[in-house]
């Protein structure tokens, strides 16, 4: 009862000082609704004044009908009248882009100028300008130090992100960042499962069944910032040694409800065909072999008084198909449309968009579509406590994605690339079954090489993703200067395969198939106390603490069957064997962290952190590890006056992070055996004659794992000239990632593959350069040019010394990813004998070239990337384009090794009737001594077969990877909006042209595109291009419409 | 204001509960997809399974058949036959060399094995059966590594405490492997009903059997080890007297494949995925040019004949195939069941044979000579027919088998002592035709350099420089991660030490 008394009097001192001096209250932000921290607010004519806390908050005792001129560096000032209002929320507007509120590590907003380390940010224009069906593409040439590989055209193909170059040796995500989507990391696994072992045609060795990061809708995203180096990320910890994604979803904006409405409708058409000689047929050595599916056959033009069997048996005249590849690609269409409702208020706001993603691919029956709906809703439930949750969920449905690379019957590129030049695909098309038997027309007699139209119509797949991801946010302010926060998350899925393959297909007559169910779920709670103070008029502090909760959980059961006994039926129930297995894995991650920071008179910015990480990977004894790290900017232009600068910062950052390993590495166990390997064949499976089998660990377990650690510092400058028209940041930064958790190849004599230890490091060195300018400035048009540059030098160091070479990744025909010390991550493989002048050495016997095995062929990556933007404005017009370069590093390719060796690249049509004297030197017996080679090839075929057998060096198909490319055009025209101004329902419409990766303009490796890779985005290798499925260039428009 | 500070302590208090708590959190790194503890049993099947396989496979058996043109690559011309050039022409792909070595000594493998041996042995109740059984079946093994590689690692292989074992020569690792049997001989106990029986897909549990075949593979090792090392032929000559060999085909060590999907014989399934099922591979000249003459009655198991064909006719070596002219290997032979064999009952008898008519630790004796290597080659019929799923022809070849065999030629009859052991010495090639590396190996010891059993001759198209005489090191497997190992790149072409 005293209480009440109590509050009653206080009201009335409070009503009291109403009439006198009012205490307003309000929140600044920006644009996108995100809070501007720091911002002082002053009561215009007096000094008085306050700055806004880290929400934007602030709360002043005025007069009435004062003035407040709110400031913040980079933002445009503004006046606001103070009238009778008690609360008042603004918004202020950028002035540049230094004056904008980045989105940091766990969520935390900053002023980019207050930040001591380099990160980028991408606006959703960017993002949406022209649209990539994985968002992760969209990043591609646009930040520097950030390298995109998408690895084939399959429609939601994955991509690969690295920043800053690869700093593992081994790594279940491959090096690359994690995914933050509204504070909730996320999973972008891009899982691969085995199956039988080897050849096994329903295996999905090589098919691209996509990258998690895939499933973000890019209609949704308001911002994707990227956090590059340890300092940024240091709070996330161990998760983030890779560097941050940090994508903010959209929210409503203030205001009445608006819907939005966008459609677009693109075209793919594969980027580029392999070039064939359209001269020779199929067989050998000249002579006309239908068993034979290759181009080493006679010459067309001098055999047409003959007429030979093709596929069907029949006998014809031989002609050549020159478009029998390009042919069976088709062009893919993409429908991207979009609907979003928003609105806003001051007590809360939401947003709900559904965005409908409809693709086929180049190949027939080849789809893809991806459904999601997207809700983010705040609502401010008293003036101390809000709420804020967003949901998503994502159902994507691929069906028919092709297997790719080598040793399956199945794989498409490895058909289709390889076709005789006298095949018409039509005709293979419109012929690949018996009518009357049903069974398969095969490429051959021999039924060696399968229809590719059997492929497609019989050997089906499909993968089935369900997806639901969100997290829900409570703010509590129990003081002024206070906030207490938490963040739960979870991102949970559900993905299903199929892969069938119908009995009588040429490698699995008796037809077989799998299925598999991938269940992931990531929990994560974040709880945070965030202190503000102002200690002086030009000090603030800011200081959080704060725990985290994750928990990745993973569980997969997976059936393959074999031996069908009717047709078509894919039950198990139908199958002479099934093998079925179930893993699952768990992993938990508990985190403490605080921050400090300290701003002084908005020009100088200090901030340390701290984290410790207990992971329940490691041993007990060393799953505790704490990590530090400091960062500072310092305006400097706030100290000096001049017309040419009109901004500089410069900033420093040193962190030190930790990080843990997969789940289950230090005990020793036994596991169950699903299937034993034999080369060529499908090796067996368990049980085997009804009895199980078991082995020891291909790894030797380590008891005494140490967490890895990673040492990172940078420092670099913005620079703002001539009002922002110039503006150039520039980054120095340097990573020492020690202590590597490896699984080191050991000698198979110990009985083991591998040993888990600790050993290695990996340096990386590097700039990176952003430079932009506005070109031209009228009233009328504007012409910017962003150019971005970056370049990582990579070296590997404290390998022990009796690893002289470090395996990361194999593939075929000995190929592998190695580290060795001093040296950056090579390519490696049997490379051409040389004699010590640099001479091939030429074996005597058959003029062929001599190969050495185990060499290093170069660089995995390349000396250095830049992007290229322009971007011109004519009264409503719009019209940017993104040139992307990479210089340097190698590729393999198995689909050029193999175009030469069956004869069918147009180079192997060239001196085809004569014998070749390779230029290179043989030792002389007698004298022991080389002496030029004078010994014939025997055939061009023999001299191509270089290039494809067991023993050829996997050098003769090492390109330069180097490329430029047109990577995005896009072309938009805001309609005026006085065609709109009569009626209230249509507030704005835009019509667009966009195209992505139109153009390879410059590539030094012949017949492919220089991006595709063979090693899924969870491998840490690259560099192997082997019958991947082409990429895409994509080509087409867009309207959006607001309501 | 009170309430405030409570609810600052209360959260304080939550989190003090969950940081208390954390460790239970965090114990969640106990894999639940595998087993802390195992029947030995269950090690011995996984190692049978992959060591078979290994043997049947695209990484040992068909590049072994090849080099040793057992088995002919042929030309291009035709999209069923493996093409040239080929192993045949000595082109081994590398990841054969590194996936033979890891199928003999890693964790599926040689490695397993060690694991059985331990933990059958630090049982409370010591199972010595299945110490002894995977002791056997270890030095088949390494056996095989050795006349595959040469020297190799054994007294340090699969040790916790030596990181980079030391390869021992090839003479050592023989030696050991004889001590290993003999221990593994006295260590097992017939009458110990502790013993893998259920997962032995050798013998089922039969110990008698088990220690036969320690006994034969044992006069295998000596047979390999004396003409390098004559002081073996008295111990040839005791291990006859001794007898207790594998002493009829019951007692044929050997798998079968269940032959049904994900349990084939590799070889077929190499057929079944690449080529309709049909064989790859012609016959071998060397065969047929001895076979042909005596009308072998396993002329029709090994091979299929085209129909339009009147005679067995082996292509040569890089040969064109003609479908209408060149025989293949028979696809009723090498079927999706046909068991992997690893020893037989009339190896033992050609062992016995050749040590008679050489003289081998004991007394030259030819008639005995003639008749033990008489009942091998009739041994060697039924056994070859019994892996043929073609009834009646097995049939046929069975039937003919005694008769067959009383045909050949008395020892006796020939020139020189010599050409009579060259004789026993092309049946017993013919008889392990169908098994890479162990047909390789009898090439290999048959003689020395120049004059081996078949004399074959350097393939068209293979490098100048001599015939294929071992597998080189693996550079991945081993080479490059053990700085034990040898440092010179030793040549396909070089000689190993058994070999003469």
């Amino acid at each position: 009862m005293k209480k009440l008394q109590l509050l009653g009097l206080f009201c009335l001192f409070a009503l009291v000082a109403f009439a006198q001096n009012r205490t307003i209250t309000g929140k600044i932000t920006n644009p996108d609704g995100i809070p501007v921290s720091f911002a002082s607010v002053t009561v215009k004519g007096t000094t008085k004044g306050v700055s806004s806390d880290v929400n934007g908050n602030f709360s002043i005792d005025v007069a009435r009908n004062s003035i407040l001129l709110i400031t913040a560096a980079g933002y445009q000032n503004i006046e606001v009248n103070v009238g009778d209002q008690t609360v008042i929320n603004s918004m202020l507007t950028a002035e540049n882009t230094l004056g904008e509120v980045v989105v940091t590590a766990l969520g935390i907003s900053k002023a980019q100028k207050s930040l001591g380390y380099s990160t980028t940010t991408l606006k959703s224009d960017e993002i949406t300008k022209a649209r990539e069906s994985n968002v992760v593409n969209s990043l591609a040439g646009k930040v520097a130090g950030v390298r995109i590989t998408s690895q084939s055209g399959t429609p939601g193909g994955s991509s690969k992100i690295i920043i800053r170059g690869q700093s593992s040796f081994s790594d279940a995500s491959g090096g690359q960042p994690i995914f933050v989507i509204d504070g909730l990391p996320v999973d972008n696994q891009s899982q691969q499962l085995a199956t039988a072992p080897s050849a096994v045609p329903q295996g999905t060795a090589g098919v691209d069944f996509g990258n998690r990061a895939g499933d973000i809708n890019s209609d949704d995203i308001e911002s994707i910032n990227v956090l590059k180096g340890a300092a940024a990320t240091a709070l996330y910890g161990a998760r983030a040694k890779n560097g941050a994604i940090i994508i903010t979803t959209k929210r409503g904006k203030k205001g009445a409800a608006t819907v939005r409405f966008n459609s677009s409708v693109r075209m793919d058409k594969a980027l580029r065909l392999p070039d064939y000689q359209n001269e020779y047929a199929q067989g050998n050595y000249g002579v006309y072999a239908l068993n034979s599916v290759n181009g080493w056959g006679p010459k067309i033009s001098e055999v047409q008084d003959l007429t030979f069997p093709n596929f069907m048996n029949q006998q014809v005249k031989l002609q050549a198909y020159p478009d029998n590849v390009k042919d069976f690609y088709k062009t893919g269409m993409n429908y991207i449309n979009s609907l979003a409702v928003e609105a806003g208020g001051d007590a809360g706001d939401f947003r709900l968009g559904y965005t409908n993603n409809a693709q086929s691919g180049i190949v027939e029956k080849q789809s893809y579509l991806r459904n999601s709906i997207n809700l983010n809703a705040g609502r401010t439930i008293s003036p101390k406590f809000d709420v804020r949750t967003t949901l998503n969920y994502v159902s994507t449905v691929g069906k028919n994605r092709p297997i790719q690379s080598s040793n399956n019957s199945s794989s498409l590129t490895q058909i289709i690339h390889f076709l005789p030049r006298t095949v018409d695909v039509h005709a293979l098309k419109d012929n690949y079954f018996d009518p009357v038997t049903g069974q398969q027309i095969t490429l051959t007699p021999a039924k060696t090489g399968n229809n590719p139209y059997w492929v497609i119509n019989n050997n089906t797949s499909v993968n089935n993703t369900e997806r639901i991801y969100g997290n829900l946010v409570l703010n509590f302010k129990p003081l002024a200067w206070l906030t207490i926060s938490n963040n739960f998350g979870t991102d949970v899925y559900n993905e299903f395969r199929k892969l069938v393959v119908r009995p009588g297909t040429a490698g699995a007559l008796q037809g077989s198939f799998f299925q598999a169910n991938l269940f992931n779920r990531v929990l994560n709670n974040d709880f945070m106390i965030t202190a503000d103070k102002k200690i002086t008029p030009d000090l603030s502090v800011r200081a959080l603490v704060g725990g985290n909760l994750y928990e990745t959980y993973y569980r997969r059961d997976q059936s393959d069957a074999q031996q069908l006994t009717v047709d078509q039926l894919y039950a198990f129930t139908n199958a002479a064997s099934v093998t079925t297995t179930n893993i699952s894995n768990k992993k938990r991650i508990v985190g403490a962290f605080g921050e400090i920071g300290l701003s002084y008179k908005n020009y100088l910015f200090l901030s340390a952190t701290g984290r410790n990480d207990w992971s329940s990977t490691l041993p007990v004894e060393n799953r505790s590890y704490f990590y530090p790290s400091v960062n500072t900017s310092f305006v400097f232009s706030e100290l000096i006056q001049s017309t040419v600068l009109s901004f500089g910062k410069f900033r420093a950052s040193w962190a030190n992070v930790g990080s843990d390993t997969d789940p289950y590495q230090l005990a020793f166990n036994y596991t169950p055996v699903s299937q034993l390997f034999a080369q060529y064949s499908q090796g067996s499976q368990f049980p085997f004659n009804g009895l199980l089998g078991f082995q020891i660990p291909l790894t030797l377990p380590n008891a005494q794992l140490k967490p890895q650690n990673q040492v990172s510092w940078e420092f670099g400058t913005d620079l703002r000239f001539f009002k922002d028209r110039i503006r150039l940041d520039f980054t120095y930064y340097n990573t020492k990632t020690t202590d590597q958790i490896i699984a080191l190849a050991v000698p198979n004599s110990t009985g083991f593959s591998t040993k888990r230890i600790n050993a290695g490091s990996i340096k990386n060195e590097g700039i990176e350069v952003a430079l932009g300018a506005k070109v031209l400035g009228t009233k009328d048009f504007t012409w910017n040019i962003d150019v971005n540059f970056s370049k990582n030098t990579q070296k590997i160091v404290d390998l022990p010394a009796e690893i002289v070479t470090y395996q990361i990744a194999s593939a075929y025909n000995g190929l592998q990813v190695k580290a060795r010390n001093g040296e950056q991550l090579g390519l490696w493989g049997s490379a051409y004998e040389r004699d010590p002048d640099g001479n091939f050495v030429i074996n005597s016997n058959s003029g062929l070239r001599r190969t050495v095995t185990d060499q290093r062929l170069g660089n995995l990556y390349p000396d250095w990337m830049m992007g290229i933007s322009n971007g011109f404005m004519y009264k409503g017009f719009n019209l940017s384009f993104l040139v992307d370069i990479r210089q340097g590093g190698v590729m393999y390719s198995g689909t050029i090794a193999a175009l030469r060796s069956t004869g069918l690249a147009k180079e192997t049509a060239v001196n085809r009737e004569n014998n070749v004297i390779d230029k290179g030197v043989i030792l002389d017996p007698v004298t022991n001594k080389y002496i030029p080679n004078t010994v014939p090839v025997q055939s061009m075929q023999d001299y191509w077969g270089q290039y494809g057998s067991n023993s050829a060096a996997t050098e003769a198909a090492v390109f330069d990877a180097s490329y430029v490319k047109l990577r995005e055009v896009a072309l938009s025209y805001n309609l005026p909006s006085s065609l709109f101004s009569k009626q209230k329902f249509i507030k704005g419409v835009s019509l667009g042209l966009e195209g992505r990766n139109l153009w390879l303009i410059d590539a030094k490796i012949p017949h492919i595109d220089p991006e595709v890779n063979l090693f899924g985005t969870g491998s840490i290798g690259e560099g192997v291009e082997f019958y991947n499925m082409p990429s895409t260039r994509s080509f087409g428009f867009n309207v959006r419409a607001t309501f | 204001m009170k309430i405030k500070y409570l609810k600052i302590v209360s959260v304080l208090i939550l989190v003090t509960t969950l940081s208390t708590s954390c460790k239970k959190y965090l114990d969640v790194n106990r894999n639940p997809n595998v087993a802390e503890v195992v029947d030995p049993k269950l090690l011995f099947s996984t190692t049978t399974i992959q060591y078979v396989n290994l043997r049947a496979s695209g990484d040992l058996w068909v590049p072994m058949s090849l080099v040793s043109q057992a088995v002919a690559s042929n030309g291009n011309t035709d999209g069923t036959v493996w093409g040239t050039p080929s192993e045949e022409q000595y082109d081994v792909n590398a990841l054969s060399l590194g996936n033979t070595w890891r199928y003999l000594y890693a964790s599926t493998s040689g490695g397993n094995l060690k694991e059985m041996i331990r933990l059958s042995e630090s049982a409370p109740v010591k199972n010595n059966n299945a110490a002894a059984q995977a002791k056997v079946l270890l030095s088949f093994m390494i056996y095989d590594a050795t006349v595959i590689y040469g020297d190799v690692p054994f007294t340090e292989a699969w040790r916790a405490d030596v990181s980079y074992p030391k390869f021992d020569t090839q003479q050592s690792v023989f030696d050991n492997l004889i001590k290993l049997l003999d221990e593994a001989y006295t260590q097992f106990d017939e009458a110990s009903p502790l013993k893998v029986s259920d997962y032995d897909l050798f013998y089922q549990g039969n110990i008698a059997k088990w220690k036969a075949v320690a006994r034969s593979l044992k006069l295998r090792i000596l047979m390999t080890m004396v003409d390098k090392d004559p002081s073996k032929a008295a111990a040839i000559g005791q291990a006859l007297t001794a007898g207790g060999f594998i002493s009829s085909p019951a007692g044929n060590f050997q798998v079968a494949y269940p032959g049904i999907a994900g349990r084939y014989n590799p070889k077929w399934g190499l057929y079944n995925l690449y080529n309709s099922g049909q064989s790859f591979f012609g016959a071998s000249k060397w065969a047929l040019n001895f076979m042909n003459p005596i009308n072998d009655p396993r002329r029709a198991i090994y091979f299929e004949k085209p129909a339009t064909a009147a005679n067995y006719v082996a292509p040569e070596p890089a040969q064109d195939i003609d479908p209408a002219v060149h025989s293949r290997i028979n696809r009723n032979f090498q079927h999706s069941g046909q068991p992997e064999v690893l020893f037989t009952y009339q190896e033992v008898l050609f062992y016995q044979a050749e040590a008679y008519a050489r003289g081998l630790g004991v007394t030259t004796d030819l008639t005995m000579a003639t008749t033990l290597y008489k009942k091998a080659v009739e041994e060697s019929v039924k056994h070859i027919a019994s892996q043929s799923k073609d009834v009646a022809a097995a049939a046929t070849a069975t039937a003919a088998a005694a008769s067959f065999a009383a045909s050949l030629p008395a020892l006796s009859t020939f020139a020189t002592n010599r050409e009579a052991v060259k004789y026993i010495h092309y049946h017993h090639w013919i008889d392990k035709m169908d098994r890479g590396i162990d047909v390789f190996t009898q090439w290999r010891r048959s003689g020395p350099e120049g004059d081996e059993v078949p004399a074959i001759t350097l393939p068209p198209g293979a490098p100048a420089g001599g015939l294929f005489r071992r597998y080189e090191y693996p550079i991945t497997n081993e080479i490059s991660a053990n700085p034990n190992a040898p440092k010179d790149k030793i040549l396909y072409n070089v000689k190993m030490w058994f070999d003469l």
